[in-house]
């Protein structure tokens, strides 16, 4: 059963490929019959910053763009520090995680003039702070599938296979197909997709 | 049948189906989709244009023929067009005419946080502001029937949550406006000679009043009467945090936020306990409301700065925060945006850091340069704004000061252009660098006069900037390749000591635009064992360099440099600025 509200987080760094991620996810739940709202900022925050896609599914009422803090049910991380940024802002004791643990690097990291947080200990804030927490190797496994870009197809088919929003396969299928018109492209990104339900499946039954 | 579109792309579809033909825009965040999508409908004539001021000029040119138009802009482009938009208020039009102003809250994208509902008090004009992607639609189909019906432009404000928000939104057909297409001869309506514009103005008043009376009675301007102990007057995306805050409150939802509908907002004033206005940035109808003889709970308990949430009203509402607060053991880096790998404005911005100049900056994304470690742009006050400030520091410093304007190339056309003549018609000697990557990056890479793309990707015609610069009287122009780390150095030393106006025009295609393939290279690498940890090209601010911390015995570095194969371009400016040759090509 769907709950009347599901608050989703799609979060990363600029250029990972967050909208398309939550595109994805959206047109799901629209196949689904669910109302659906997103909030997304664009403009600067594509050259490498931090992106965030609040992705809100409701039955009845329309809802507003924006995840109150404190109200997310669900994260997928793009990337560590930026899951563990969105869940200290946004998360509860309820809120389920899943994430791509490779770290990319702010620019300030790169330069050497501060330091990007001991990746050990950002795993296991986020498993503290979280309801569940699971960790995809996307970017491995996109790479696998043949390219390493695709990673955030990875982490949508993580995600549908966790079956937290409760969607079926078919409906993300589905959604996949109708946004790709280029027969290549979408093998890639089904191929990718079908990696992170593997993956997904793999680290939670570890 | 119901789609998900953003608020963007539900403005433009309702200008399809309110029968629009002709729309303009220059690209700014967070309004640049809209005339995008518009260029998706085969029924409309879609521009991007050089700016906005001219992009309102065409688009009610459009309109005083009869052709529904709209034009497109973020807030700080209303500033630029707002000389046409103030006597367009006066000479009215034929044709509906739509001007969308798209808001910034919280600055995601630009360099204030102006409230453009201002402009519609002091330009004397209706505003109508939607709350979500379905209202987008239909308000932007409103908006053409009332220009039409009160013969003026209508504005349409919408802030970054609305433009760039999604939400499921009805579909319907297309519609012409019943307006015919004919030279209006009318000088008395479209010449402002003073004698004609006097009359014009008791009009224009008289018209506000009988949109005053419209908004009583307008549905969009609606009471939701709930529990009467807590009543919220507001609109746009506002009202939705307000809605999620409290979703039994009494609401006054206004659809139009200027003219304000006195009657209606007493009537609710009248009918609850405790009066809120949620509004994000000005207290525009607080202030409204206390001339009303009102005293709304307000700005002394939401922000004036910033965008609203949820949460915020919530606050504000009830004094009561409701977020748990963790902190994490370790610091966390913020991240902000940078210039891409291989980016061709990286060399020119080490070059100008090394020779030590003041560099007035200009609007794009090499305003980025400014940031640490690259530190090297002193100045962004608006688009177009850095030549003439150059100039007016070389006359505060006299002749010999060390300061450079940089501006790209979208910029240069939208209003660098006309700065530019001034410096050689007063003699100045300032040198300009008009940092060419043949497209409008910053907002997602659309043509400009220069770029021989047009907003279908169609070839255009294009205004040659070696011979537009001529033009204006400059003799000293040099086109430089920016990866050319010596060369730019030269030619920057030379014409900063010319004591004439000079332009460096810094060409080369946009790492995100199909011409970079012919520029792309393949990857450098670091030798390791060369590399003596001295950070000089970290100093470059490239997202493919990275710094690996290691202490090994007999080494005095700290650590060395790394490359990134996946995200290197092969620029080579990394290569060009290492003291110790330990940046190689690959096959070296």
């Amino acid at each position: 059963m769907t709950p009347d509200l599901i608050n989703l987080i799609v979060c990363g760094v600029g250029g990972q490929g967050n909208i398309l991620a939550s595109q994805i996810v959206a047109g799901a739940g629209i196949k689904k019959g669910l109302r659906v709202a997103i909030g997304e900022t664009y403009g600067a925050s594509q050259r490498g910053g931090s992106v965030m896609s609040h992705i809100r599914f409701s039955t009845a009422f329309p809802v507003g763009p924006l995840i109150p803090k404190g109200e997310a049910d669900l994260i997928v991380g793009f990337e560590p520090l930026e899951t563990l940024r969105v869940l200290l802002e946004y998360g509860n004791d309820t809120t389920k995680v899943v994430f791509n643990p490779r770290p990319n690097y702010p620019i300030s990291v790169l330069s050497g003039d501060s330091k990007y947080p001991d990746l050990e200990l950002i795993f296991t804030q986020i498993k503290n702070l979280a309801a569940v927490s699971v960790v995809v190797e996307a970017t491995e496994l996109a790479k696998q599938a043949g390219n390493h870009l695709a990673q955030n197809l990875v982490m949508v088919g993580a995600l549908a296979a966790s079956n937290w929003l409760d969607f079926s396969l078919e409906l993300f299928h589905q959604a996949i197909s109708e946004l790709f018109s280029d027969p290549e492209k979408r093998d890639l990104n089904l191929r990718a997709f079908n990696a992170g339900i593997k993956g997904f499946q793999q680290a939670a039954n570890k | 049948m119901r789609k998900l579109l953003s608020g963007n792309e539900a403005v433009a579809r309702g200008a399809w189906e309110a029968g629009v033909e002709v729309a303009t825009a220059y690209p700014g965040t967070p309004s640049t989709e809209i005339v995008q999508a518009l260029a998706g409908y085969p029924e409309v004539n879609a521009q991007w244009s050089v700016n906005e001021k001219v992009a309102l000029e065409v688009a009610s040119g459009a309109g005083y023929a009869g052709a529904r138009s709209l034009c497109a802009m973020k807030h700080v482009g209303l500033n630029v067009a707002s000389d046409p938009l103030f006597t367009l208020s006066y000479t009215g039009i034929q044709g509906g005419l739509v001007v969308v102003t798209a808001d910034d809250p919280n600055l995601y994208s630009s360099q204030n946080e102006q409230d453009n509902r201002h402009y519609a008090r002091a330009a004397k004009l209706p505003m109508l502001e939607p709350s979500d992607s379905d209202e987008a639609r239909r308000f932007s189909k409103t908006a053409f029937a009332l220009s039409e019906k009160y013969d003026c432009p209508v504005l349409l404000r919408l802030t970054t949550r609305i433009s760039h928000g999604e939400s499921l939104t009805e579909l319907e057909e297309r519609k012409m406006g019943p307006v015919l297409k004919k030279f209006d001869r009318n000088p008395s309506k479209y010449v402002m000679l003073p004698g004609y514009a006097r009359p014009r103005h008791p009009l224009v008043e008289e018209r506000m009043n009988r949109l005053k009376e419209f908004a009583e009675t307008f549905p969009e301007n609606r009471i939701e009467m709930g529990d009467k102990k807590i009543g919220i007057v507001s609109s746009g995306v506002a009202y939705q945090y307000g809605r999620e805050a409290f979703p039994d409150a009494s609401f006054l939802k206004l659809g139009m936020v200027w003219p304000l509908p006195e009657k209606l907002v007493k009537k609710f004033a009248g009918q609850v306990e405790k009066l809120f206005v949620v509004e994000e940035l000005d207290p525009f109808l607080e202030d409204n409301l206390r001339m009303m003889g009102l005293d709304p709970v307000g700005k002394e308990v939401f922000p004036l700065c910033g965008e609203l949430s949820p949460e915020l009203v919530k606050q504000g509402v009830s004094g009561k925060g409701s977020v748990r607060e963790i902190n994490f053991d370790q610091a966390i880096p913020q991240r902000p945006p940078i210039l891409c790998p291989g980016c061709p404005h990286r060399g020119v911005f080490h070059i100008l850091k090394k020779l030590k100049v003041f560099t007035c900056g200009d609007i794009g994304c090499y305003t980025l340069a400014a940031q640490p470690p690259l530190n090297a742009l002193h100045t962004c006050l608006c688009m177009g704004a850095g030549i003439g400030q150059s100039f007016g520091m070389e006359k505060a410093l006299g002749k010999d000061a060390r300061v450079v304007a940089v501006i790209g190339d979208s910029t240069f056309y939208h209003s660098g252009i006309t700065a530019l003549a001034d410096i050689v018609y007063n003699r100045g000697k300032g040198t300009v660098l008009i940092l060419d990557n043949l497209t409008t990056a910053m907002t997602g890479r659309q043509g400009h006069p220069g770029s021989g793309l047009d907003i279908y990707g169609q070839p255009s015609p294009v205004v040659e900037l070696e011979k537009l610069v001529l033009g204006l009287g400059v003799k000293r122009v040099t086109v430089v390749n920016p990866y050319d780390l010596p060369l730019l150095e030269k030619v920057i030393q030379e014409e900063m000591e010319a004591d004439e106006p000079s332009v460096i025009i810094a060409r080369s295609a946009c790492v995100l635009i199909p011409q970079f393939k012919g520029v792309r290279k393949k990857p450098v690498r670091v030798d390791r064992e060369k590399c003596d940890g001295c950070k000089i090209c970290l100093q470059l601010m490239c997202p493919a360099l990275t710094w690996e911390a290691k202490t090994e015995p007999g080494k005095k570095r700290k650590g060395y440099a790394r490359i990134d194969p996946l995200q290197c371009t092969g620029c080579e400016i990394c290569l060009q600025v290492c003291n110790e040759a330990a940046i190689c090509r690959e096959d070296q």
